[in-house]
């Protein structure tokens, strides 16, 4: 049996690496008994795997992973076994079974990075449009090719702006890997150059992971073939 | 503090998960509900602290068995210091983000000599006066347990108290008493901590010199403190508080697991072991106890291995059904068992493929000499024959790699012994080759040998830094294929000897260390052996006065006054021995050998699985 499940992982463990959110997975797993599945081999690990790397310094609601297990359990059970041995901060959302779906790293392929911004409304609606229109947006890069002057214009699909408390929040939906992998530090200097003031961006999320075909946006519990 | 932590100044830093705490398992109690409060400070980085069992243990006791609290802190990385220092941030505990200055005792692990320079730059981090003395009433008792307070004189000026021996009882005595004397002035305080047993205030004490540099005597000013103090030990482990609930670290840190601490003390006499002499007797922990501290700590954190931890692990009494019991009921779900450190002899690896069935480990032995006559000088009792049999059920059971440990700058070590050393390693190669299709590797490890306090060895010279040098040259002089020969710094060796037998007057040269920027000694990559010459010297300082001297057995050690409950005469008659080049048996096998530990601090040796068993050599 398999299992995908979507979880949310709070502002207090932003600093985790990838590697420091797969363990703290597998050891709430085993605290909670889930019948998980391992692998063969010398070391048998828990059959469990993560989207989209996380990156260090950034904290989410919307992460997924897949699960392997030995025997069967609801899903509803699951959520409420584990949700009670995960810390505080890290809540399974929601969870489906699915057969044969396509690995989450290989079909995730684009993200959604939230930025709130303390700028009135329609100042972020503005910059909004403005982004939009323009054929080139350089900056640095931060990725492989350090330095390297990159354009995130490909890579930006859609930008939705809204107002939460006094604050504006941006939603910007980047591309995973192809056409050019958008990373949210690059996008954050991005906001910095285009006129947000830095201290006025108070704090940034990932929002999202999605599968996209076209213009349409999956999210990896919606499409799972 | 915690949103300014988290939003301006972790994000600057390497590995910021070290600074965050909020772990699984993390205890935080209510401040103000709470009676004394002290931290737990461990002067290395976090993923070092943490893999420390006594800290587990201390955590866990004070936070769910007493009404005192107790939260952690560890020293910055020096990325993180320097944004601390520019930023005005004091050095804080992972519980509550409060600052050290705000507890009552902050409480520090000496694990290495070294680690005196992180102690001083993490009490500088917290503004707290860095000499005792200057510290005044409201200011935290600043206070240091650990295997290398059996010598603190060292340190005495730095600390308010040391804590000897087992902290089980003892920090419980201690935290009691600060808490039901919290109003009292500060010099009054430390009169009546002196008198708990096993606590030792340094300020109550004297000492007067001779003119050639060596110790007339060492006595107590006041009437409260004791001439002599007297470790503390605990008698029955199977009673003792150990943590069933211990701290799920996010970040990976050195031992990453769940841990049983299977007996405590080691009876097998090595003359050179400090952990050997000041930890004695063994005492057990019943195989009973273990499983169900196994099932409570895997059933609370999720680890995926869990460690047999002790000082001989292989001697314990119930290792056998233990590890068999645990492949069995854990080991269908993923979860190994490791073995640290093994004995040189067939059972080990038997054993250890045992282990194996479930997750591979390394596989390490440690024969810490190259021929037999050394071996018999040192007192490890491993014969090649023994060596050559563990060797070989290793490689027969389909091991391709070993790691050996040996030391260099033995009490009587000439040419001879250093070519056994590689001879052995040949040997060991050539068995390996045998049996396995492709050649083995093999990785030995060479750490200089320095002389310890409370050890037959503590009247001997340590090889100075050319000797050491000129050894390694020697054996290196030859390279061999797949032999991989690996040496602890001497300088850093050179060092540890001088603080490992140092007294008092070394404080002023410490300090001075510090101040040139010293700290995180043990790290190679921070370690400035010219910057801690120059501090010695600007003290005029000796530093070969204390360990390249030959001692008399006249001598008065600054660390005679502590009282390990072992024999004076035991310890000349097996450096005597040692020159002899004759063996002494462990004392479980072949009696008594009037050591003197269990008369003095009567207590007795506890083996709770049989003498039989685990002992075949």
């Amino acid at each position: 049996m398999r299992l995908r499940a979507e979880y949310g992982a709070g502002p207090d463990l932003r600093f985790l690496s990838n590697l420091d959110m797969m363990k703290l997975m597998a050891r709430a797993l085993r605290r909670a008994e889930i019948p998980f599945a391992l692998s063969e081999g010398f070391n048998p690990h828990i059959r469990l795997s993560l989207g989209t790397v996380l990156p260090v310094g950034l904290w989410s609601i919307c992460e997924y992973f897949d699960l392997e297990l030995e025997q069967e359990i609801s899903c509803s059970e699951f959520i409420q076994k584990l949700n009670l041995c995960l810390p505080p901060d890290v809540k399974i959302t929601a969870c489906i079974e699915i057969d044969t779906a396509p690995a989450l790293m290989k079909s995730i392929n684009c993200s959604c990075y939230s930025f709130i911004v303390n700028t009135p409304l329609d100042v972020a609606e503005q910059w909004r449009d403005t982004i939009l229109k323009k054929d080139e947006l350089v900056v640095k890069s931060r990725g492989k090719k350090k330095d390297l002057d990159k354009n995130l214009r490909p890579g930006i699909f859609k930008i939705e702006v809204n107002r939460w408390q006094n604050f504006a929040i941006i939603d910007i939906w980047g591309s995973v890997g192809e056409p050019v992998n958008v990373r949210y530090d690059e996008l954050m200097e991005l906001l910095v150059l285009t006129g947000i003031d830095k201290e006025d961006i108070l704090d940034v999320y990932r929002s999202g992971n999605y599968i996209r075909v076209k213009d349409n946006f999956f999210t990896p519990l919606e499409k799972v073939k | 503090m915690k949103d300014r932590l988290f939003r301006d100044i972790l994000p600057q830093v390497s590995k910021p998960a070290r600074y965050t705490g909020g772990e699984v398992n993390m205890i935080k109690k209510d401040w103000e509900e709470a009676q004394a409060k002290m931290v737990f400070a461990f002067p290395d980085v976090y993923e070092v602290g943490m893999s420390h069992i006594g800290g587990k243990i201390l955590y866990g006791l004070v936070n769910e068995k007493s009404n005192h609290l107790m939260e952690r802190s560890f020293a910055p990385w020096p990325d993180l210091e320097e944004v601390m220092r520019r930023e005005n941030i004091p050095l804080y505990s992972l519980e509550s983000f409060r600052p050290l200055g705000d507890f009552d005792v902050v409480g520090f692990s000496l694990q290495y000599e070294l680690s005196i320079t992180n102690v001083l730059n993490m009490l500088d981090l917290s503004g707290i006066p860095l000499w005792s003395k200057d510290r005044p009433n409201g200011c935290p008792l600043v206070i240091a347990g650990g295997p290398v307070v059996f010598n603190p004189e060292p340190f005495a000026e730095f600390f308010d108290a040391f804590l000897i021996g087992d902290g089980e009882e003892v920090t419980l005595e201690f935290l009691d008493c600060v808490y039901k004397n919290r109003e009292m002035d500060r010099n009054e305080l430390l009169l009546k901590l002196a008198q708990i047993e096993g606590a030792y205030v340094p300020a109550l004490y004297q000492v007067e010199y001779k003119d050639d540099g060596t110790i007339r005597k060492m006595y107590p000013v006041v009437k409260e403190a004791p001439a002599k103090v007297r470790r503390r030990v605990i008698e029955d482990l199977d009673q003792a508080y150990y943590p069933d609930k211990p701290i799920v670290p996010y970040m990976d840190i050195v031992h990453d697991r769940a841990v049983l601490e299977v007996m405590r003390g080691c009876q097998r006499s090595c003359r050179f072991c400090h952990a050997g002499m000041v930890y004695r007797p063994v005492r057990e922990r019943s195989v009973d106890t273990l499983k169900k501290q196994a099932a409570a700590q895997l059933a609370s954190t999720g680890y995926e291995e869990i460690s047999l931890a002790s000082l001989s692990t292989l001697d314990y009494s119930g290792v056998s059904p233990l590890v068999k019991d645990l492949v069995k009921e854990y080991g269908p779900q993923g979860t190994g068992v490791s073995l640290p450190s093994l004995r040189v002899d067939a059972f080990s690896i038997d054993l250890a493929n045992e282990v194996q069935k479930v997750r591979k480990t390394t596989l390490t032995l440690a024969p810490e000499a190259g021929t037999q006559r050394l071996r018999d000088v040192i007192n490890k009792n491993v014969s090649d024959e023994q060596l050559f049999n563990a060797v070989e059920a290793a490689f027969k059971s389909g091991w391709n790699s070993l790691k050996l440990y040996f030391m260099i700058g033995l009490p009587g070590e000439t040419d001879a012994d250093l070519d056994g050393t590689i001879e052995l390693i040949r040997k060991v190669k050539a068995i390996g080759d045998r049996y396995s299709r492709r050649p083995v590797e093999i990785r030995a490890s060479l750490a200089s040998f320095v002389p310890k306090a409370h050890t037959p060895f503590q009247w001997r010279a340590q090889n100075s830094i050319e000797e050491l040098d000129k050894k390694r040259r020697y054996m290196m002089r030859e390279r061999q294929r797949r032999i991989k020969l690996s040496f602890h710094d001497s300088e850093t060796s050179y060092l540890e000897g001088v603080i490992a037998r140092g007294d008092r007057r070394l404080a002023a040269a410490i300090y001075k260390a510090w101040e040139k920027g010293c700290k995180f000694d043990g790290w190679s990559e921070y370690f400035h052996f010219d910057r801690w010459m120059e501090a010695l010297r600007d003290c005029n300082i000796d530093p070969d006065f204390y360990n390249l001297r030959q001692r008399d057995y006249e001598e008065v050690f600054p660390w005679d006054f502590i009282e390990t409950g072992i024999d004076r005469k035991y310890l000349i008659e097996e450096d005597e021995r040692a020159e002899e080049g004759i063996s002494t048996p462990d004392c479980r096998q072949e009696g008594c050998r009037d050591c003197g530990v269990c008369m003095a601090l009567g207590v007795d040796l506890q083996i709770k699985e049989g003498y039989g068993d685990a002992i075949e050599s």
